[in-house]
């Protein structure tokens, strides 16, 4: 039997200051860092602007840019898969670039041009890449689909698209637990000939 | 649609059109609502704080720090939880996927047990608040793994019935010429559907509504209702579509009912989304297996002996055993048979279905074994499976309803090039890379579940499907619009189909690939009474509006209840109160009282590279055909077979979740740390669909092939790992380190 006391902060911060000290050569005994005392949220007022509309709202200074966008906007698009930067569900645009939405700070991204899978379409007119991934079934449940379909237009922009490998390597951020990769594939071979041409 | 598209491949004979999913627009738009998306009226956000330590007590827990913080509006522990009534087990008779019910009181029975709940405005909040909450523990060594000391082994007489024997083992074994004997493993694993676990729970005039991801809404209707000591009408389950499931979202755990009587007693919507790493112990996973398998036989390749003895992972406090020599002696020859199963009992949570949760641990070994077999005799591994191929249960005789294993063999050798192979192993190379060949049968029975469904056609010649059915990916909506519009004789974009709802007529749990066949013979059953009413033939489009007035209606409707053949009718009032009828199940694998065995096959061929310096595998293609009947859709169809194919390599290569055997924790809880299969760890796949007819499984002549394509490609990458390299690895999964040991 043993008797241990756990919160998850203290193990956090005491472990930094282990890792401070032991680079120094010495570790201080029993080394527990002090609490965080604040008691109310810092928030911020911003403006985001999404998809070509600007919103005003207040934030927690640590929502994340998926929280803001599904929670503040309604924007349910981007998907939380894991909240951790290892699913690629969350996958938006910022100035046209992938960016993963969980681990983006919402207070960060103010004045930036964000866009989200419901930016997409014109109206009725679905994008190539939309397009694209329903004629070669590049998904089964579309939990994942959102952060693919942002990652594979990304991906062609980048010129990450030039082979089927390359278009693996660089889809593969992006996790399928349907396992639609080789649809994905075809999909952004498709989509690329008519984002090229278009 | 592009010509020459392989995701929507040709339909053959028995096989429907590839048509799109419907859902498909709002899929890619992302304008499709899953649970955690439902516009709520705010919820409340409830964060869960889950134990450091596998077993023990908690000794005292401080939620002050937590509570101090603006915005968290209560924390639960186990000294002032939300009040619950306990439910059974799924097994016996209640609703619980694993009896364990926190906040009960201060014992902790498995790593990752909820211990306290925080409720705040916000997720940023309740969050923080969790990280402030002190524990202290007095802890326990646990006893986590198959070998920990401190495991109690059992072997339950209820499972008499699943140890299936033939003849006198012992003899033939030992008069056999040829002997094989290896002790198999299979690691723990978890389902990781993207779409993580979650709850959001709402209180309205007495009446809860659960936005859930489910794949058993009538059970979770019912389980909420018995844990919140209210009238099962007065729960409503919705959850229309769900991102993967796999098993995970079975049964109900024990977060509804905290999460809902939260929302009762603080009278404010609650949502709860389970983060990544607490999904791992906050919920069902498949746990992992043993196998000790002997396999004996003549010079010419046929079966004398199979002797199959197993462990399986259990939690203390329920029992989920698979003891799946249902399956796999309904493979091959006529062998005396001994089989035996142990459970082994130790501080783990409870675990569960997981796709093909009986299939994949059970055929990986038998599979792995035949190869083995096949190189002692110095035969063909095709060739051995053609000698043993059966039309009977060497149990007792059962004949199958139909089975084309051998059909599928010979479809994807000759696709693969099998002819091109050089048994000898080690002897195929390209530059630095070994090359190895693999197969494995895949098999999978064909279980079927009472069901429920309305369908009523309008005057205007559409119509609708109402039924409690689940849609986690597989294409259930797409594929019963085609069976109703087949039946009604309309086309498939007239037919709206509405599921996930527990409020519609009740349909089985989205398991066991048994959905289409299920509920789609409800869907035909539903029509079979509409025809009557139009004196036995449906109108077409010249005379509907004709024969819609002479019954002075602009719509009529029926319902179709589906009794699967060798049951009594009281499954279907199981069904409505969300209960399996474990005790009267139209199993495939089950041959009793002269039914016959029904079962889909296929068989799976593999590429491996494996590095000669390094021993890196890589995967460069696989080919599997398989026989299942009628394909109500070529193109669903495929992306399952497809997406089963990759999870079996993945599962055979990658994933594992790794237990520290001293404190009984899972270390790899992340997706980053979970490996699993990603786009450039999986080249190409071929799926060669076999037309099969079998109108005697149901009355859609329907078999599932939602788990089939996962249950025999671990077995042959492990083969195909064989014949690159000469090493048989034995333990899955297979990773580097096991071959340059
Ligand atoms: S949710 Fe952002 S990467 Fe998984
Ligand atoms: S479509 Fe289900 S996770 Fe990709």
């Amino acid at each position: 039997m043993n008797e241990c006391a756990v919160d998850r902060r203290t193990v956090i911060a005491t472990g930094a200051v282990l890792a401070a000290s032991l680079s120094l050569g010495s570790a201080p005994a029993g080394a527990r860092a002090s609490m965080d005392t604040r008691t109310t949220p810092l928030t911020r007022d911003i403006t985001l602007s999404v998809n070509g509309t600007d919103h005003a709202i207040r934030v927690d200074t640590r929502m994340t840019l998926l929280d803001a966008l599904r929670d503040k906007l309604g924007l349910t698009g981007s998907k939380k898969g894991c909240d951790q930067g290892q699913c690629g569900a969350c996958t938006i645009h910022v100035e046209g670039e992938r960016h993963l939405a969980c681990l983006t700070l919402t207070v960060a991204v103010e004045g930036l041009h964000i866009t989200t899978v419901e930016g997409l379409a014109e109206g009725e007119s679905l994008h190539p890449m939309q397009q694209a991934f329903i004629d070669h079934d590049a998904f089964q449940c579309g939990y994942c689909t959102s952060g693919q379909i942002m990652s594979a237009i990304a991906c062609v922009r980048e010129g990450h698209a030039g082979s089927d490998e390359d278009i693996r390597e660089y889809m593969s951020g992006n996790l399928c637990r349907c396992a639609a990769y080789p649809n994905i594939v075809a999909a952004v071979n498709q989509a690329k000939n008519e984002m090229e041409r278009g | 649609m592009s010509v020459g598209n392989t995701a929507a491949p040709a339909p053959l004979a028995n096989m429907g059109e590839p048509i799109r999913r419907s859902e498909s627009v709002a899929k890619v738009t992302g304008r499709l609502v899953y649970a955690a998306d439902a516009p709520g009226q705010s919820p409340l956000q409830a964060y869960f704080l889950t134990s450091a330590i596998a077993r023990g007590r908690v000794l005292s827990i401080d939620a002050a720090p937590a509570e101090a913080l603006d915005g968290v509006v209560k924390v639960y522990t186990h000294l002032n939880a939300p009040r619950r009534i306990a439910t059974p087990y799924t097994q016996k008779g209640g609703y619980a996927s694993d009896t364990n019910m926190p906040l009960t009181g201060p014992e902790i029975h498995h790593d990752g047990q909820i211990i306290a709940m925080v409720i705040a405005e916000t997720y940023e909040i309740a969050r923080d608040a969790s990280h402030r909450i002190v524990t202290r523990y007095d802890a326990t060594t646990p006893a986590a793994t198959i070998d920990s000391p401190g495991v109690d082994i059992l072997h339950p007489d209820a499972l008499a019935e699943k140890e299936k024997k033939a003849g006198d083992f012992a003899a033939a074994l030992a008069a056999a010429p040829v002997k094989v004997e290896g002790v198999y493993s299979t690691p723990a694993q978890h389902q990781n559907a993207i779409e993580l676990y979650s709850t959001t729970a709402s209180w309205s005039a007495g009446e809860l509504t659960i936005h859930e991801p489910s794949q058993f809404v009538v059970e979770l209707a019912n389980g909420a209702a018995a844990m919140m000591g209210i009238d099962p009408s007065k729960v409503h389950v919705v959850n229309p579509y769900m991102g993967g499931a796999f098993g995970g979202k079975g049964f109900m755990t024990q977060r509804t009912a905290l999460v809902a009587g939260a929302a009762r007693e603080l009278a404010r919507p609650v949502r709860n989304v389970v983060t990544r790493d607490q999904g791992f112990t906050l919920a069902t996973y498949r746990s992992e297996t043993k196998h000790h398998v002997r396999l004996a036989a003549d010079h010419d390749g046929r079966l004398l002996a199979y002797g199959h003895e197993s462990w399986e992972m259990q939690s203390r406090h329920d029992d989920y055993p698979l003891a799946g020599f249902g399956v796999t002696t309904a493979m091959y020859g006529k062998p005396a048979i001994l089989t035996r199963v142990n459970l082994v009992k130790a501080d783990r949570q409870t675990s569960g279905f997981m796709r093909a949760p009986v299939e994949m641990p059970y055929m990986y070994p038998l599979e792995s074994a035949m190869d083995e077999l096949a190189f002692a005799l110095d035969m063909d591994p095709i060739e051995l499976r053609r000698v043993n191929d059966i039309r009977e249960s060497p149990i007792d005789g059962a004949r199958f309803t139909s089975r084309s294993l051998m059909r599928c063999y010979d479809e994807a050798a000759a696709s693969f090039g099998w002819s091109k192979r050089d048994p000898t192993p080690g002897s195929m190379r390209e530059g630095d890379w070994l090359i190895g060949y693999g197969c494995a049968t895949a098999g999978y029975p064909t279980h079927m579940a009472p069901a429920t469904a309305r369908v009523t056609l309008s005057a205007d010649g559409s119509a609708r499907v109402e039924v409690a059915g689940h849609d986690s990916g597989q294409g259930t909506y797409t594929a019963l619009g085609q069976v109703a519009a087949r039946e009604l004789g309309i086309d498939p974009e007239r037919v709206h189909v509405a599921m996930g709802d527990s409020r519609l007529p009740a349909a089985p749990a989205s398991s066991n690939s048994l959905a289409t066949a299920s509920i789609g013979s409800a869907v035909k059953l539903a029509i079979d009474k509409l025809r009557s009413r139009f004196g036995n033939a449906l109108p077409d489009d010249r005379d509907r509006s004709a024969a819609f007035a002479r019954l002075g209606v602009s719509e009529i409707g029926d319902l179709g209840e589906f009794l699967p053949p060798g049951t009594n009718p009281e499954v279907l009032g199981m069904l409505r109160k969300g209960q399996v009828p474990f005790a009267n199940q139209a199993r495939g694998d089950e041959s009793k009282n002269g039914k016959p065995l029904m079962f889909a096959f296929g068989a799976e061929f593999v590429e491996v590279r494996i590095h000669r310096l390094t021993r890196e595998i890589r995967v460069p293609r696989m080919t599997g055909a398989f026989a299942a009947g009628r394909i109500v859709n070529p193109r669903t169809a495929r992306s399952q077979l497809m997406g089963g194919m990759i999870w079996g390599m993945s599962s055979a290569l990658l994933e594992a979740t790794e237990i520290d055997e001293k404190r009984g924790r899972y270390v790899n809880d992340s997706l980053g740390e979970y490996l699993m299969a990603v786009n450039a760890d999986v080249p190409r796949v071929d799926v060669i669909m076999v037309p099969e007819e079998d109108p005697e499984v149901n009355p859609l002549g329907v078999k599932g092939i939602g788990e089939l394509g996962i249950v025999g490609t671990a077995a042959a990458v492990a083969n195909a790992v064989h014949h690159a390299t000469g090493k048989r690895i034995r333990d899955l999964p297979i990773v580097m380190d096991k071959l340059l040991a």
